[in-house]
């Protein structure tokens, strides 16, 4: 379906708030179902100290699906799960 | 070395950030002695204390790509085989049994295709829009392929091909099913303009009701009851 079909069938002549519908209801849709998953990959670095295990969610993200780690030792990547309450005290490993 | 990650490391969600853990006894500390193999599991947990190139893969949904040039219905253009293979340095991906189809689930000049299956030139690539095509190649601009001969088997599929300003001829990267979703979403909001809040909710209704059968419609459930030997058929 067109942009152009969509304004006919609305009867509406303004061509950028329809786009802007319409990228309002793919997002919506993102939200709620999955219509479009997408992946991407980050460096993971060794810590020296405690912000170095802060890593940023995707800028564009809509919904987060899962979050994976990558097992060195057989070369897959392995979801890994969620903490739901954040450690209060951590030892900092400096000689692993 | 990270093992067992899918065991040993967590992760909390912080705003926009993303905080990793692991297990500070985790198996990557264990240490041989004569008395076999020591780990600890303690329950402690430590900031990662490794270099993983890649290391970390985030799986979400965003908006991407909302408008394409061709309508999903029609993107359908398709080859795959074993006689597929790539000139060096070239812009050319030939097909020795001419599989390349002229009608049917062909492909158009200027289209965008994803090939999978070779052993060096995987990838999303855009055909020229000029010349190039035929049923024993395509030729693709912008980009070029490493030498491979033919013996993989090789499959070449159409995608997508995104329009980033879109205009009033521009498609919506969506199933016509989702495509019927969004023109219920655009509906309530135009009710929503005109002040018309129970048609706005009506047509929200409507949208969701959409992306419901949409999903439903991937997923076939057969439901089978036991009937006992007395029951009444």
């Amino acid at each position: 379906m067109t942009v152009l079909e969509v304004m006919e069938r609305l009867n509406i002549k303004e061509e950028t708030l329809a786009i802007a519908w319409i990228k309002d209801a793919i997002h919506l849709m993102q939200s709620n179902t999955k219509e479009k998953v997408e992946s991407t990959k980050r460096d993971l670095i060794k810590s020296v100290n405690s912000t170095d295990n802060v890593y940023l969610l995707p800028s564009d993200l809509v919904s987060l699906e899962n979050i994976s780690v990558l097992d060195t030792s057989d070369s897959r990547y392995k979801k890994i799960r969620r903490l739901s309450t954040q450690p209060h005290y951590l030892v900092e490993d400096t000689s692993p | 070395m990270s093992f067992f990650v899918d065991k040993e490391w967590f992760y909390y969600l912080r705003g926009r950030e993303i905080l990793l853990y692991k297990f500070r006894g985790g198996s990557g500390v264990g240490r041989i002695s004569q008395n076999g193999v020591f780990q600890s599991y303690d329950k402690e947990l430590m900031y990662p204390n490794e270099d993983i190139a890649n290391g970390l893969r985030i799986e979400y949904t965003r908006v991407s790509e909302p408008f394409v040039a061709e309508a999903l219905e029609t993107t359908v253009g398709y080859n795959s085989g074993i006689g597929i293979s790539f000139a060096d340095a070239g812009t050319v991906v030939s097909d020795s049994n001419n599989g390349f189809n002229t009608s049917g689930k062909k492909f158009a000049l200027g289209d965008k295709i994803r090939i999978r299956g070779s052993a060096s030139n995987d990838g999303d690539y855009t055909l020229n829009s000029s010349t190039g095509q035929s049923a024993g190649a395509l030729t693709i601009t912008g980009d070029t392929f490493t030498l491979e001969a033919a013996g993989e088997r090789v499959s070449i599929t159409q995608i997508p091909k995104e329009v980033t300003t879109p205009d009033s001829t521009s498609h919506i990267n969506l199933n016509k099913m989702l495509n019927l979703a969004v023109l219920d979403y655009c509906k309530g909001m135009l009710a929503e303009r005109n002040g018309e809040l129970d048609r706005k909710e009506y047509y929200m209704k409507e949208f969701y009701g959409k992306l419901g059968d949409n999903e439903s419609n991937k997923r076939n459930i057969s439901v089978t009851f036991p009937s006992g030997p007395f029951a009444v058929r």
